[in-house]
């Protein structure tokens, strides 16, 4: 018998699978994976550090720049933690309520038809990029209509919203959600029965439900374990609690039940969207409270109490109660939770992100394992990870 | 010593101490914007008000005796209306200048209203009639309709400078901050450092910043030997101008001179000297540091050896600081052995 040694491979950082900057130290014995190691960092911008910096109003901003495949629900998250520190959670308008939840969901559509488009990319299903993409855009368009850009709104504020929405908006968005779920069921004849996508990923990367909760896993990844936990309805935020919607669970915890998860997710959204524009009712998006929230535009320009309002709102900034908030959101990816401190001052003495994917990332060795090198690649995919959260 | 309670706090003054004086030494802050330690009591801002015990109405804090055995109440609902009454009435007409006022974030008017929570005009239409913009002097720029006529330019102006050149002109709307006849303005600029709006502003540099763009730094004046303490405004390691914020503190307890406070643009001038400079063959030439006192030191040596130490004199400037002074005439004294020191004297 020859003697044979185990090969370390680097995966990344500039491997079309990975999306984002990720590195990984592979351990192979022939073609079977003994080690996976990530290398992470790369794209570290020291957010939440940099957060620490800014006022209340601008620390916002960086919330988009994390998981950019889903900015809105990031906003959200980062506000609502906000408002909870600032004791005004309870009033906040019907109106921008709605409307968060509308645009949180249809977020979560646009970041989970991202995650179908690249994940069947990396295992060769190139088709499926040019059909996720062809809806991504519609939602994108949208977003891009109501907040003025595709990838980083700041659109939702502590306090509700920075602007209202239009008539096109509502008519447009009713005709996409009537279209999107037989758009979903092109997908699925393109995957879900395709004899080589199901070999690809039936029974590949399986984690157990025990493993889940000792990794902390949350998202469709703990779901397809067969946990159903999300926080839309474990500690709803934002009136989820009086919509109606499922929570899609898989059995096995494989790379298929993940994907199935996923899919049925953008099914129950459309649904959330909905039920959400039809009860979407007359009335102010914006909280107003001269503490915290900045008047109307046409007081800006019209008035001396709202041009000052607004000048030490934007300037200054609002000083918020001592105290740390922890709040958490159901994002694309996972619990995407905002850990603030607050020293009394205008900016947050501490700024700490619970990041789903960097949290779900850890399971990737135990997922991997035993597996061949091109199954770590559909693992990956179908972690659903961006690195610009992972790293901040 | 009496003794009164504030907000329910025992508090002990001397006998002569106002209302709010007492509440200041207790660490009750009073709102306040027209009143100023150096100076007598306005009373024209009326956002010091507060509800005495057995008196019919509030009184303002800054200019009401403390008594014995008063009990008083600095924040209450009735307070807080009159308060934000006071802050619409001054805001009636004034100009959307936030953004181009050079006062724009240090502005005490600005900080009242939000802390307040001033968000709309009870009293909306009326529109005071007043000039746009003026110079009252090359020095001073004039914004009258920003003016809330709090009376702190003119009672600096005859209190704290004793001169009296402006005076509050007109009635009602027509109100305005206006020249005395007869009297002429130093241009000491004393009002528009006690401005607490942007209605008197420097007119010196036209580079402005806002006070967080800005660095301050506390030093001394370079004029004479009082040692007068200012805040440089430096913005881009250049001076935009001179401010005094700290009206309390000694030598000048926040006031200038028409020189300190306006004249630094002597500090980047293209014709001053920032390198020494030897003469040689005749000629002046620049030279390090090194070299130049290296030279002086030696022709110093040279003569007094040579001469005697009575064969040298040393000149100083009024313009150094006492500091500077007293280090160079020690060392004329005590190194070199002449008495022979003298100074300008004059600036």
């Amino acid at each position: 018998m020859a003697e044979t040694k185990n090969m370390i491979v680097n995966m990344g950082p500039q491997h079309p699978a990975t999306h984002g900057v990720l590195r990984l130290v592979l351990e192979l014995d022939g073609e079977t994976v003994v080690d996976v190691i990530p290398h992470l960092g790369h794209l570290h911008r020291g957010i939440e550090k940099l957060a620490e910096h800014k006022t209340y109003h601008q620390a916002l901003t960086l919330t988009d720049r994390m998981d950019y495949t889903g900015a809105l629900i990031n906003n959200l998250g980062y506000c609502l933690a906000v408002e909870k520190l600032l004791d005004i959670e309870g009033e906040i308008p019907d109106r921008a309520n709605v409307l968060r939840v509308c645009l949180s969901e249809l977020q979560r559509i646009a970041g989970h038809l991202l995650w179908l488009a690249t994940h069947a990319l990396d295992i060769g299903a190139m088709t499926m990029l040019f059909y996720c993409f062809r809806e991504r855009e519609i939602i994108h368009d949208l977003l891009e209509e109501v907040t003025g850009a595709r990838l980083t709104p700041s659109f939702i504020r502590v306090g509700g919203l920075a602007d209202d929405i239009n008539d096109k908006f509502i008519t447009k968005t009713t005709d996409f959600i009537k279209k999107f779920p037989s758009r979903v069921d092109e997908y699925e004849l393109m995957l879900t029965h395709n004899p080589i996508w199901r070999k690809r990923i039936n029974g590949i990367g399986i984690i157990s439900q025990e493993d889940c909760i000792s990794y902390a896993i949350t998202g469709p990844v703990l779901r397809a374990a067969g946990v159903s936990y999300d926080i839309r309805k474990a500690q709803p935020y934002s009136g989820y609690e009086s919509y109606d919607f499922e929570i899609p669970t898989g059995t096995t915890g494989d790379v298929y039940d993940r994907y199935t998860v996923r899919l049925t997710e953008m099914r129950q959204s459309t649904r959330i969207v909905e039920q959400a524009l039809d009860r979407l009712a007359d009335g102010p998006v914006m909280l107003d409270d001269f503490r915290y929230t900045p008047p109307p535009k046409e007081d800006v320009y019209n008035s001396i109490e709202g041009l000052i309002r607004h000048f030490k709102l934007m300037s200054a900034g609002y000083k918020a109660p001592e105290g740390e908030v922890y709040m958490s959101v159901e994002g694309t990816k996972g619990e995407l939770g905002y850990y603030l401190v607050s020293d009394g001052s205008e900016n947050p003495y501490r700024f700490r992100v619970r990041p789903p994917c960097f949290i779900n990332l850890q399971a990737l060795k135990d997922m991997s394992v035993g597996h061949m090198v091109a199954d770590v690649i559909a693992v990956i995919g179908s972690l659903d990870i961006v690195l610009g959260e992972i790293d901040r | 010593m009496i003794n009164l309670t504030i907000d329910g706090t025992p508090v002990q003054v001397e006998k002569g101490q106002t209302i709010l004086e007492a509440a200041n030494s207790a660490g009750i802050r009073i709102p306040t914007m027209c009143w100023m330690k150096k100076m007598r009591p306005i009373g024209s801002c009326r956002m010091c008000v507060v509800e005495v015990e057995g008196l019919g109405k509030p009184v303002s804090a800054c200019d009401t005796m403390a008594a014995a055995d008063m009990k008083v109440t600095t924040q209450s609902e009735l307070l807080h209306g009159m308060r934000r009454d006071a802050l619409s009435l001054m805001l009636v007409g004034h100009p959307l200048d936030c953004p181009v006022c050079d006062k724009g974030g240090e502005c005490v008017l600005q900080d009242m209203v939000w802390e307040f929570g001033v968000t709309e005009q009870p009293t909306p239409g009326a529109q005071p009639t007043r000039d746009i913009e003026r110079y009252i002097s090359p020095m001073i720029k004039q914004w009258a309709d920003r003016c809330v006529l709090c009376a702190r330019c003119v009672t600096a102006c005859k209190e704290v400078k004793g001169i009296g050149c402006i005076e509050i002109k007109g009635n009602g709307f027509d109100s305005y901050i206006g020249p005395v006849e007869g009297v002429d303005c130093i241009s000491c600029g004393e009002c528009l450092s006690v401005c607490p709006v942007g209605a008197l502003t420097d007119g010196i540099r036209d580079e402005k910043a806002r006070i967080w763009q800005s660095k301050r730094i506390t030093t001394t004046c370079g004029y004479c030997g009082v040692g007068c303490q200012f805040d440089l405004n430096v913005l881009n390691d250049k001076i935009i101008r001179v401010t005094t914020t700290d009206h309390d503190k000694l030598p000048n307890f926040g006031s200038l001179c028409i020189k300190g406070r306006f004249a630094w643009e002597f500090v980047d001038h293209p014709d001053r000297l920032t390198k020494p400079l030897v003469r040689r063959d005749g000629e002046l030439r620049e030279t390090t540091w090194e070299d130049a006192l290296h030279t002086a030191a030696k022709k110093i040596k040279e003569v007094r050896d040579a001469h005697g130490p009575d064969s040298i004199a040393g000149f100083a400037s009024a313009r150094c600081t006492n500091e500077d002074n007293y280090v160079f005439q020690k060392f004329f004294r005590a190194v070199i052995g002449t008495n022979n020191v003298d100074h300008c004297a004059r600036l």
